[in-house]
């Protein structure tokens, strides 16, 4: 009974989140946000995550160079260290990684201030001087999150690769041009592909989550901290089941039109 | 000029106003007073289409107005300026850039204009030279008042005040005060001021209205409510100060 009520709740929450996306895209389609505003959110998120991103993306590389290298000296492999490394980090671990590094700084940051902003009944007040929030307050921070994920999964990519080098060097003393060299080969058109959707449905859960979560405040200073606990919770949940999702659909649809996914 | 005809609200299962029936007549300066959490917010939120109500009607300048679009309710909202309780300042703008906020979203003024309305509305709430100051460097009174100024900007025939002076030392609350007096006077506005300031609601006020669990439990002068016999309103005039 409990637990029901629980995941009824739960399911009217994602209703809401998703009522709220809907509205974000209307607004977009109907009254864009100023540009000004827009490369002015670009600029704050890319900056604020700017070093956290490229740390957490050089000892990416140099965990996947670890790993790898373990593993491929038994079969004597060692020379595509680099490509097999930068390919998982493209696919798979750098959209994964950037998401989660964004929820834990942008995400929180953004629903501590819209929720501060609610509370503090300046969202209110927005309208009561004619103005749209949707549109000058959460449209602007949506799409910067968007599009600052981008910058910053190719940041963390070539962190990323420079940590493999520093790795695979000192480990298995593959140079760095041996390991460069089957990058373009293994790297394929596909995993590029497959990295740019999973990073821009991460990014579009992240700043959904983060702005709802904001906007729909209650309750003082306490609120504004459940604000933020919650987002980092339901983001994080969020993209693992969406990482799960995107690459059961993109299984099903490689062996629907190519018949294996080899 | 303002009407509320059986208004109800609820919040999920619970009912915050109930059935709330309310004429504000132009030019008046009515209170509404109440302990916290008994809606007196939301009334006020009710009537600027912040919240929308469950049931009844709500009239203004002779128009139905509960069932206004978001749009619709953009000339309500010139008409009808709200000072939240809390100041409500955008930190990252100038306090100019604050008050003249709502002038660039509602009207298209020259810039000469709206220079000279943001100087105007300071100038009203006695704050002439903070216009380029930072919210974060004034303190929380002038942020009050700076607030007040950003409504009056737009001249509004109707001011609605939230708790203008909850929170507010005694001497800057009688300055609040004074100037509520003043401004509605002066700008002949209507005023509704939601308020658990029993003293200055006698001093100001053409008509007070107590406030009980979402139900209007006694209005009238502050005359009539000095003698009122109802419990709630005694207690509020136990803490008058004389
Ligand atoms: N947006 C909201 N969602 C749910 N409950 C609300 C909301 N706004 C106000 N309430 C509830 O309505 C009641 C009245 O609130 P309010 O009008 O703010 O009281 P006050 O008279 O102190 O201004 C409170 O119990 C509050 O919890
Ligand atoms: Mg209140």
């Amino acid at each position: 009974m409990n637990s029901l009520v629980i995941l009824n709740s739960v399911i009217d929450e994602i209703g809401s989140a998703l009522l709220f996306f809907v509205n974000i895209l209307k607004t977009l389609m109907r009254r864009p946000c100023s540009r000004d505003e827009l490369f002015q959110q670009i600029w704050k998120v890319t900056m604020q995550s700017l070093v956290t991103t490229g740390l957490a993306g050089f000892f990416v590389g140099a965990i996947m160079a670890v790993q790898f290298t373990l593993q491929m000296r038994e079969f004597g492999a060692l020379g595509y260290l680099g490509g097999l490394a930068t390919s998982a980090t493209v696919r798979e671990v750098g959209p994964l990684l950037i998401a989660f590094m964004l929820a834990g700084k942008v995400g929180a940051f953004t629903s501590a201030e819209l929720g501060t902003m609610r509370v503090t009944e300046q969202l209110d007040a927005i309208r009561c001087l004619g103005a749209d929030p949707l549109q000058e307050i959460i449209l602007p921070r949506f799409l910067a999150i968007i599009c600052a994920s981008f910058f910053l999964l190719g940041l963390g990519l070539v962190m990323s690769i420079g940590g493999g080098i520093l790795l695979g060097g000192l480990l298995a003393q593959v140079s760095v041009e041996e390991y460069l060299r089957h990058i373009p080969a293994i790297v394929t058109l596909s995993s590029i592909a497959n990295g740019l959707v999973k990073c821009f449905i991460f990014a579009v859960i992240l700043a959904t989550v983060c702005t709802y979560k904001g906007y729909t405040t209650t309750g003082g200073a306490k609120g504004v901290g459940l604000a933020v606990v919650n987002t980092a919770v339901s983001t994080m949940v969020g993209i693992v089941v969406a990482d799960w999702l995107t690459s059961f659909i993109a299984d099903v649809a490689i062996r629907a039109f190519v018949g294996s996914p080899f | 000029m303002i009407q509320f005809e059986k208004v109800v609200k609820r919040f999920g299962p619970r009912t915050i106003l109930k059935e709330l029936t309310l004429h504000v007549p132009a030019g008046e300066i009515l209170f509404i007073l109440g302990t916290s959490g008994t809606g007196k917010s939301v009334l006020l939120k009710t009537l600027v289409g912040l919240l929308r109500p469950d049931e009844g009607e709500i009239w203004i300048d002779g128009q139905e107005v509960s069932k206004f679009s978001e749009i619709e309710y953009l000339g309500i909202r010139k008409k009808c300026g709200m000072v939240f309780q809390q100041p409500a300042l955008f930190d990252s703008l100038t306090v100019f850039e604050n008050v003249a906020f709502g002038l660039r979203r509602h009207y298209r003024l020259p810039e000469a204009e709206i220079v000279s309305r943001v100087h105007s509305s300071l100038a009203a709430v006695h704050l002439p030279d903070a216009s380029e100051k930072m919210p974060g460097e004034i303190s929380y009174g002038m942020q009050k008042r700076v607030s007040l100024a950003r409504t009056l900007a737009l001249r509004p025939q109707v001011l609605l005040f939230d708790e203008p002076t909850t929170g507010l030392d005694p001497i800057t609350t009688a300055s609040v005060n004074l100037l509520i007096e003043e401004l509605s006077r002066q700008f002949s506005t209507t005023s509704i001021v939601v308020s658990h300031d029993m003293t200055c609601a006698l001093s100001i006020a053409d008509r007070i209205i107590m406030l009980d669990q979402g139900r209007i439990v006694e209005e009238g002068s502050p005359d009539h409510m000095k003698r009122s016999q109802v419990p709630l309103v005694k207690e509020f005039l136990a803490e008058v100060v004389t």
